[in-house]
């Protein structure tokens, strides 16, 4: 106890004497959302005051050394190695569903793997060379397959995904982008997840980090985030979002939540080096409930707690009056979005196809979203059969800004970026017809009758002050070979080819004789 | 052989506008819209959906070369967005007119091989031309193709007026669509430099002058040349030449969609370590067979030419029905090869059930769902084994008319 005060009290010291100060504050939103289900998001942000990137053109040289207490010095090493001024990482497990849940906290909310990066060009390696390093990195810190977000999956989409910090402004910097739809996430990413939090899992709200509570939610997913603020410094924000569903804990149809039914735990101990330790929780507007402890700060819609001076263990629990009523609120209720998307690819065979995209206006003035598509090589667009339907009326001015990179087959995938118009309280379809490409054999993943994912479709509204929106995941029934059957094939048409090629040379280099039948008249027989 | 049918309804001046115009109101009745995407009929080079998309594209100030999958000529994009509109309606008016033209170059080419002014069989040979499904069903489906076809036979016609320029600017126009067609330059040079009447019969060694061979070749480069630096004024950069002759000979191969040629599937079931031998042995197969036949035909380059169509259609990489159309067409004129032709019931057998099985495999792979690859791998298969027997049998035949009709007593072998 006294060697650990000391300990504090020394590092406090030289932080203070190397001018560079972390600061770690840790906060948990919770949300009660419209269809029984609980939102609950925990962020946990170190920032590295006065700090700035590594100047990308000094990278070949022997880097300064860094000392760091609080902040994570494995992420920090790998975002030095490679120049990385910003980097969102998320690995997402379900399907957010806007219609019900709202726009969550953390914008990220792609089903799989995502990976978006601004990285400073001007270094001997190329940008390219670095952003497979640090994917390759990140897949050994965080033990998921990032390396697969390889070529086939990197865009540059420079419109939509924006620097979220400052950018220094003496180099250039490019975006790179991957997502990889198919990573599945499990406890083997929370457990590096925690080992980058200053006080683990052990005390703080990072007790919460449950796997067993967490990877049973409906929809869950964690987020590293690494921004620069020119005048804060270089800020780590670890997130982890959940959407639990208490209905089904419950014998009685109440929607009552609490730390130990969502979580599993409470928070015995707070976090020495957290700054803060805030929970915010936002209150239901339309039925009665019960909120307990004593919130620290109250107003009509919002409650926080500050759990460092609270008594320990802290549970914070919330119970409703009467029981839940689902068909009544989702009838009621107005939509949880001003835009519902709705993605589909039609596939009648597997050579053509049809995307289609349902967008829904429910606000009362029209919405500018930009809508941005990166579609991996295996399936085509055409570009030319794009057509625009409102309320059923073929409608002409939905598209402007279109621009759009063509894949590259087995290579690049194609970037399509427009800007769509959709009037108030109307309904735009946007269909297109694609084509399936057909792969190699080695091409073919080892369950190749299961398809391919797509990844997500993004939508930006422009007009309105949320953030991006991510549309589900699609699968793709691509032809297969037979893949008993390389040998075989080999052996057909080569058979085929060999025997046409001998019987044309049989027939170019040898020439027609006539030969005469009658028997010579001396005793030799010509034989024919 | 030739005059008995000389009935009115078969002149050329009947047989041409009324198939053309059944031709239109056929795609009029919208068996266009059904044929279009079929992959036996269009090739990924030759589709007018990548036609059309690489037309909106350029339109929109988007470089169609960069990356993607648009293959055709830069040519063909100056030609459709400027002169031409690209409508569904147009291509198919402009392909029945192609089809016409190639007709009725066939039909020139006929009466300049038979060295009369008109003949009885004229209108026979167009119908050939123009009845033959694998050439009628691929321009039903806008593909370009029956565009290609009809470049080639328009230099043959011109080769044997003996008109040089108009018949090697022709073979480059076609260069420019299809790279293969370079290897179609030799027999042509020759075609060029001697006559095209019908030598089969009395072969002898071929006596033309040498001299004149380089100018020629120097003239096709040179079109070839302007048509380059046109094409790269349209495009805009140099990619195009990756993107589309690059298709057929920077050995990658990039796509592998179904077609009736040998090449797919051979290629999907490749391994990666092997992928580059073998395209490189599939591509120089094409070329070995240009010598041999210039030699053994030097008496009648005619006859090399339209084999080598034949061996062209059956051994290269984005065939479609068409090319196979043309040399089947191309039998017409060469009547005299017919009594010596050993199975052509055989070939004709094949080629039926060939064409059958083809859209009927195709269906049931990738729209049903209920076959699987190798049912329409084996109908190419068939297909391929169709146009060999073809192939040979019309180079038994042509070979074997030198020698003559068979009598008692002696028998005709090879040694």
């Amino acid at each position: 106890m006294l060697l650990s005060r000391l300990a504090t009290v020394f590092a406090a010291v030289t932080l203070c004497r190397a001018q560079i100060s972390e600061y770690f504050d840790e906060k948990l939103t919770v949300t009660p959302l419209k269809d029984g289900k609980v939102a609950s998001t925990l962020a946990f942000t170190t920032l590295l005051k006065n700090a700035s990137p590594r100047n990308v053109e000094r990278l070949h040289d022997d880097d300064d050394s860094q000392h760091y207490t609080l902040f994570p010095l494995a992420l920090g090493q790998i975002l030095r190695e490679y120049g990385v001024t910003e980097m969102h990482l998320t690995l997402n497990a379900g399907k957010w569903n806007y219609d019900s849940w709202g726009h969550p906290v953390e914008p990220g909310v792609g089903t799989g793997a995502e990976l978006w990066a601004w990285i400073g060009d001007g270094a001997l390696s190329t940008v390219d060379a670095r952003w497979k390093g640090l994917r390759n990195a990140l897949a050994g810190l965080f033990c998921s397959s990032l390396g697969a977000l390889d070529e086939l999956r990197t865009t540059s989409p420079t419109e939509v995904f924006q620097p979220e910090g400052s950018l220094p402004s003496s180099t250039p910097h490019q975006l790179r982008h991957a997502s990889h739809p198919s990573e599945h996430v499990c406890t083997e990413n929370l457990t590096p997840f925690v080992k980058l939090l200053p006080c683990k899992a052990s005390a703080g709200l990072a007790t919460l980090l449950n796997p067993h509570r967490l990877f049973d939610a409906n929809w869950h997913g964690m987020g590293v985030h690494v921004l620069w603020h020119e005048d804060e410094g270089v800020e780590v924000r670890l997130t982890f979002q959940t959407v639990s569903d208490p209905l089904r804990n419950y014998q009685a149809r109440k929607q009552d939540w609490s730390f130990e039914s969502l979580f599993g735990r409470k928070v015995e101990r707070a976090c020495p080096a957290a700054r803060s330790s805030i929970v915010e929780v936002s209150l239901p507007q339309d039925s009665p409930y019960n909120l307990s402890p004593e919130p620290t700060l109250a107003e009509k819609d919002v409650a926080w707690f500050d759990i460092q001076p609270a008594s320990k263990p802290v549970d914070i629990s919330m119970s409703y009056m009467p029981d839940f009523n689902p068909g009544l609120a989702a009838r009621l209720a107005k939509p949880s979005t001003p835009l519902s998307v709705q993605r589909t690819l039609k596939e009648s065979s597997q050579a053509h196809g049809q995307l289609s995209v349902v967008l829904k206006n429910h606000e009362s003035y029209p919405i500018q979203a930009v809508y941005l598509e990166t579609m991996p090589w295996i399936v085509q667009f055409y570009l030319h059969t794009l057509t625009a339907t409102l309320d059923g009326h073929p409608y002409t001015s939905a598209f402007s800004n279109l621009s759009y990179i063509p894949a590259v087959p087995h290579s690049r995938p194609s970037t399509f970026h427009v800007l769509l118009s959709i009037p108030a309280n109307s309904t735009l379809k946007v269909t297109m017809d694609v084509t399936k490409a057909f792969l190699r054999y080695t091409e073919h993943p080892p369950d190749a009758q299961r398809g391919w994912d797509l990844p997500p479709a993004i939508i930006a509204p422009l007009n309105l002050d949320t953030n991006r929106m991510y549309t589900p995941t699609l699968l793709v029934d691509l032809a297969t070979p037979d893949f008993s059957m390389p040998y075989n094939v080999i052996i057909f048409t080569c058979t085929l080819l060999a025997f046409l090629f001998g019987n044309v040379f049989n027939l170019l280099t040898r020439k027609f004789v006539v030969v005469s039948l009658k028997p010579a008249p001396s005793s030799t027989i010509k034989e024919d | 052989m030739s005059s008995s049918y000389s009935s009115p309804l078969l002149r050329l001046g009947v047989v041409l506008p009324a198939l053309t115009v059944l031709k239109l109101s056929a795609h009029l009745a919208g068996v266009s819209d059904v044929l279009l995407h079929d992959h036996q009929l269009s090739s990924p080079l030759t589709s007018f959906s990548q036609l059309q998309e690489g037309l909106y594209l350029f339109r929109h100030g988007i470089d169609p070369y960069n990356g993607g999958t648009f293959r055709h000529s830069p040519l063909l994009l100056a030609l459709f967005s400027s002169v031409l509109p690209s409508s569904k309606v147009f291509m198919a008016t402009l392909l029945a007119l192609c089809d016409a033209v190639a007709a009725w170059a066939l039909v020139r080419t006929w009466r300049a091989r038979q060295n009369v002014p008109s003949s009885a069989r004229d209108g026979l040979v167009a119908a050939a031309y123009l009845l033959n499904p694998y050439n009628f069903l691929p321009s039903l489906a806008l593909s370009t193709s029956p565009l290609e076809s009809a470049l080639l036979l328009l230099a043959v016609m011109f080769a044997s007026q003996k008109k040089a320029a108009p018949s090697l600017l022709s073979l480059a126009f076609l260069s420019h669509l299809t790279p293969n067609a370079i290897l179609f330059l030799p027999p042509l040079l020759l075609l060029l430099l001697t006559d095209p009447h019908s030598h089969l019969a009395s072969p002898q060694k071929i006596s033309f002058k040498r001299h004149k061979v380089l100018p020629l070749a120097v003239e096709f480069l040179l079109y070839v040349g302007v048509l380059t630096v046109a094409s790269t004024l349209v495009a805009g950069n140099l990619n195009w030449v990756a993107q589309t002759w690059g298709t057929w000979y920077a050995f990658t191969l990039p796509d592998l969609t179904p077609n009736v040629g040998m090449w797919w599937y051979f290629f999907t079931e490749m391994f990666d370590h092997f992928r580059p031998f073998f395209l490189m042995v599939f591509s120089v197969h094409l070329l070995i067979y240009v010598a041999p036949l210039c030699i053994k035909f030097q008496h009648d380059p005619l006859y090399a030419l339209f084999i080598l169509t034949g061996i062209l259609a059956t051994f290269k990489a984005y065939p479609t029905l068409a090319d196979m159309g043309l040399f089947l067409s191309m039998i017409s004129i060469f009547p005299e090869t017919f009594p010596y032709l050993r199975f052509p019931i055989v070939t004709s057998l094949l080629h039926l059930h060939s064409a059958l099985l083809l859209p009927l495999f195709h269906h049931l792979w990738l729209t049903q769902g209920t076959g699987n690859a190798n049912f329409y791998y084996a109908s190419t298969l068939v297909f391929a084994c169709s146009n060999g027997a073809a192939i040979l049998d019309c180079l038994f035949a042509g070979l074997r008319i030198a020698v003559g009709k068979e009598v008692d007593g002696y028998e005709v072998v090879q040694e």
